[in-house]
C-alpha cells in the first residue's frame, strides 16, 4: 500500500521547499536581516539630549550650574562659544543650547549677594521636537529647584514619581511581532501568487489535471507546506529576538503560533486570490506588492500606528496585517490571551473568509 | 468520406474507446463539431490534421481534461463526462508541452506521480524505457527539449496505463530518438497497451499506426489503416511529381549518425 496522496504530496512539497533557495531567502534570511538592522538601531529609547551651554558669566554660579546640569543622566552637556553653538546647533549636532547672561548669579550691592531676575535664554533645534522638549522639560525644572532654593519659598506641592513599568519595554519589543506578521504576510501572498502562477503558466498544473489528482489534494499540501514553514519562520524570528535581542515574550507560546497560523491563512488566502487573477509572474508580482507594501508601513510593523493621522488610523485599523501584529503583540508585549485578544482574531476570521471567497472565484488550474 | 474499415471495427468490437459525437465550442469557433470514432483494445490509432483541426481537444475530452458540451466518450465503458477519474487511473498521458514540479528530481516526480494513483513506483524500469536513468537526479527543468519529451512518456507510464495518449510524441525529436520512440510504441503494442496519438508526421503514422482518423475544422474527414487511404488515394489516378527513390534523406542521415541515442 502507497502512502496516501496529500501525505506524499505534502512531503515532497516541503522538499521543494527547502531546496528553493530564492524562497528559503525571501522566508527566513531577508525578515531576519531586517529583524537584525531595525533591532540594532534601536529606534526606541529615546537618545541623551545634546545640550549645549553658553557661558557668558564665568563665575561660581554659572560653573555649579553647568556641574548640575552634567550630573543629569538624560543630558550631555557641552560647553562652548556661543557661534560654535549656534552653528552646532544649526548642524543638529545640539538639540537645545542655553546661553547664560553675564549677569548670571547674584548680583553684589550694598545688601550683600541678591539674585535678581535674569532670562536665561534657550534655542532648540526645531527638527528635534521629542529630544528638545524632554532637555527644556529638566532644565526647566532646575531652575525652578533653583529659584525655591534662592527664593526660601517652601514647596506647597510636590510630585512624586515612582516608576511601574514591570517590564523595561525596548524598541526589539515592539518591533518582534511586527517583523513575525510581516513576515508571514510575505511567505503567505508572494510565495503562493509565484509559484502557482510559474506552474499554471508553465503547464505543471495541466499536467496533474490529466492524473487523478482531486486539486484539493494538492491545494492542502501546499497549504500545508506553507503553514509549517510560518510556523518555522516564527520560532526562528522570535528565537533571535529574544535570545539575542533580550526581547520580551509575555504570552503563551502556543497561542502565537496559533495568531501566526491563523495569519499564515489569511495571507494564503490572498496569495490564491492574487494567483487566480494574474495570468504571469510579471502581473503577480505588482499585485502582490499593491497589496502588501501599504500594510508595511501602515500596520504597525516597524513603527506605531499612533502617529498616523486620525482617519488613516481608523482605515488601518482594519488592515490584516493590523490584527496580525496586534494580536500577536498583545500576547508577546502583555502577556494577553487568545481570549483577550478576540478582536484581533475575529478581524483575522473575517478577512480569511473574505480572501477565501475572492480565491475560490478566481483560481484557474490553467 | 471512407469509413469502411471504421464499420468493419464495430462488428469485430472489442473497443476500449467510444466517442459518440462530441461537440465542444470555444466562443466563436467549433472547435469539435460532432466527432465519434471508436478504438479497438490493443490498437494504436492516430488523430491527423493540421494546427486548429481540434484534434488536441478531441483528446483532452477523451481524457478527461475537458468536458465536451454535447456527446459521449467512453473509456473501458466508463463515461469519462460523468467519471473522469475512474478514466484518468487507466490511462496515461502525455501532452503537447509538459512540465513537473521544480526542485524535484526526475525519479522523485515519477514516485510523486506514483503516488497519486496509490502506487508504488520504481523509476529505475520506467527511466530506463526512457533512456534517463543516468539523468534520475536531474530537475526537469535542466533537460534538454528531447529529454524533457522523453521524460513526459516515461511519467505517462507510471500507473502502468491500459490507454496510453501521446499528443505529438515526436515533435522536436532528432531522428535517433524519433526512430527509438517507435520502437517503444511498437513494444506497447506488443504488450497489449491501447496507444492514441496524433502527430504531423505522416511517416510516422504510416509506420506507427492501425488506424487514422483526419480531423479537419472539427469533424473527421476520413478514417481508415494507411494502406486502405493511400490505396483509395492512387485509385482515384493521383501520382507522385517526384519518382520514388529507394532511400530517402532520412536514410542517408541515419546512415552517417547511426541510430544510437545521443543525450541521456
Amino acid at each position: 500500500m502507497a502512502t496516501r496522496p496529500a501525505i506524499y504530496l505534502t512531503w515532497m512539497s516541503i522538499r521543494m521547499w527547502a531546496r528553493d533557495r530564492a524562497a528559503l531567502f525571501w522566508t527566513f534570511f531577508l525578515p531576519l536581516v531586517i529583524m537584525v538592522i531595525f533591532g540594532l538601531l534601536n529606534f526606541g529609547e529615546l537618545g541623551k539630549v545634546d545640550l549645549g551651554i553658553v557661558d557668558l558669566a564665568q563665575n561660581e554660579a554659572s560653573a555649579r550650574f553647568i556641574e548640575e546640569a552634567g550630573n543629569v543622566q538624560a543630558l550631555r552637556v557641552s560647553i562652548g562659544e556661543e557661534a560654535d553653538e549656534r552653528a552646532a546647533l544649526a548642524d543638529g549636532q545640539r538639540d537645545l543650547i542655553l546661553i547664560l547672561p553675564a549677569n548670571f548669579g547674584p548680583a553684589v550691592s550694598g545688601q550683600g549677594a541678591v539674585w535678581e531676575p535674569i532670562a536665561v535664554q534657550a534655542l532648540y533645534h526645531a527638527g528635534r521636537r521629542a529630544e528638545s522638549e524632554v532637555g527644556l522639560g529638566i532644565l526647566g525644572s532646575r531652575i525652578d529647584e533653583m529659584n525655591f532654593a534662592l527664593s526660601g519659598v517652601d514647596r506647597l506641592v510636590t510630585l512624586e514619581s515612582e516608576a511601574v513599568a514591570a517590564r523595561d519595554l525596548g524598541y526589539i519589543d515592539f518591533l518582534m511581532p511586527g517583523v513575525i506578521g510581516m513576515a508571514i504576510m510575505q511567505l503567505g501572498l508572494f510565495s503562493v501568487a509565484f509559484s502557482f502562477v510559474t506552474m499554471k503558466r508553465e503547464g505543471v498544473l495541466r499536467r496533474l489535471l490529466a492524473t487523478p489528482l482531486n486539486p484539493a489534494t494538492l491545494l492542502t499540501a501546499q497549504v500545508i507546506t506553507r503553514l509549517i514553514v510560518v510556523i518555522l519562520q516564527t520560532l526562528i524570528l522570535a528565537g533571535v529576538a529574544v535570545f539575542v535581542f533580550g526581547a520580551e515574550f509575555a504570552g503563551n507560546f502556543f497561542a502565537v503560533l496559533l495568531a501566526a497560523g491563523l495569519g499564515g491563512a489569511v495571507f494564503l488566502a490572498l496569495g490564491f486570490a492574487v494567483s487566480g487573477w494574474a495570468r504571469t509572474e510579471q502581473q503577480a508580482a505588482p499585485l502582490a506588492n499593491i497589496v502588501s507594501l501599504p500594510m508595511m508601513f501602515l500596520s504597525g510593523v516597524f513603527f506605531s500606528r499612533d502617529v498616523l493621522p486620525g482617519i488613516l488610523q481608523t482605515v488601518t485599523d482594519y488592515l490584516p496585517l493590523t490584527f496580525l501584529v496586534e494580536a500577536i503583540r498583545g500576547m508577546t508585549v502583555q502577556g494577553d490571551s487568545i481570549i483577550a485578544q478576540w478582536p484581533n482574531f475575529l478581524g483575522m476570521g473575517v478577512w480569511f473568509v473574505i480572501a477565501f471567497i475572492i480565491a475560490n472565484r478566481t483560481f484557474r488550474w490553467e | 468520406m471512407h469509413i469502411a474499415s471504421d464499420q468493419k471495427a464495430d462488428n469485430g468490437s472489442n473497443p476500449i474507446i467510444v466517442v459518440d459525437d462530441l461537440r465542444k465550442r470555444y466562443g466563436d469557433v467549433q472547435a469539435v463539431d460532432g466527432v465519434s470514432f471508436q478504438v479497438q483494445k490493443g490498437e494504436v490509432f492516430a488523430l491527423l490534421g493540421p494546427n486548429g483541426s481540434g484534434k488536441t481537444t478531441t483528446v483532452e475530452i477523451i481524457e478527461g481534461m475537458r468536458t465536451a458540451d454535447s456527446g459521449q466518450a467512453r473509456v473501458a465503458d466508463i463515461d469519462v463526462g460523468k467519471d473522469p477519474k475512474a478514466v484518468k487511473h487507466l490511462i496515461g498521458v502525455q501532452l503537447q508541452s509538459s512540465a513537473f514540479f521544480e526542485h524535484l528530481q526526475l525519479q522523485e516526480i515519477l514516485k510523486m506521480l506514483g503516488s497519486i494513483y496509490r502506487m508504488k513506483v520504481d523509476p529505475e524500469p520506467l527511466l530506463n524505457t526512457v533512456d534517463l536513468w543516468e539523468r534520475r537526479s536531474a530537475s526537469f527543468r535542466t533537460l534538454s527539449g528531447g529529454q524533457k519529451q522523453r521524460f513526459a512518456i516515461a511519467a505517462a507510464l507510471v500507473n502502468d496505463p491500459a490507454v496510453i495518449f501521446l499528443d505529438e510524441p515526436t515533435t522536436g525529436l532528432d531522428p535517433q530518438a524519433r526512430h527509438l520512440m517507435w520502437e517503444t510504441i511498437a513494444g506497447w503494442k506488443e504488450e497489449g497497451r491501447t496507444i492514441v496519438l496524433t502527430t504531423h508526421y505522416m511517416e510516422e503514422a504510416e509506420e506507427l499506426c492501425d488506424r487514422v482518423a483526419v480531423m479537419d475544422a472539427g469533424k473527421i474527414i476520413t478514417l481508415d489503416t494507411p494502406e486502405a487511404l493511400i490505396e483509395e488515394l492512387i485509385g482515384r489516378g493521383f501520382h507522385r511529381d517526384q519518382e520514388v527513390r529507394a532511400a530517402t534523406l532520412e536514410d542517408v542521415f541515419l546512415d552517417l549518425t547511426g541510430r544510437s541515442l545521443r543525450e541521456f
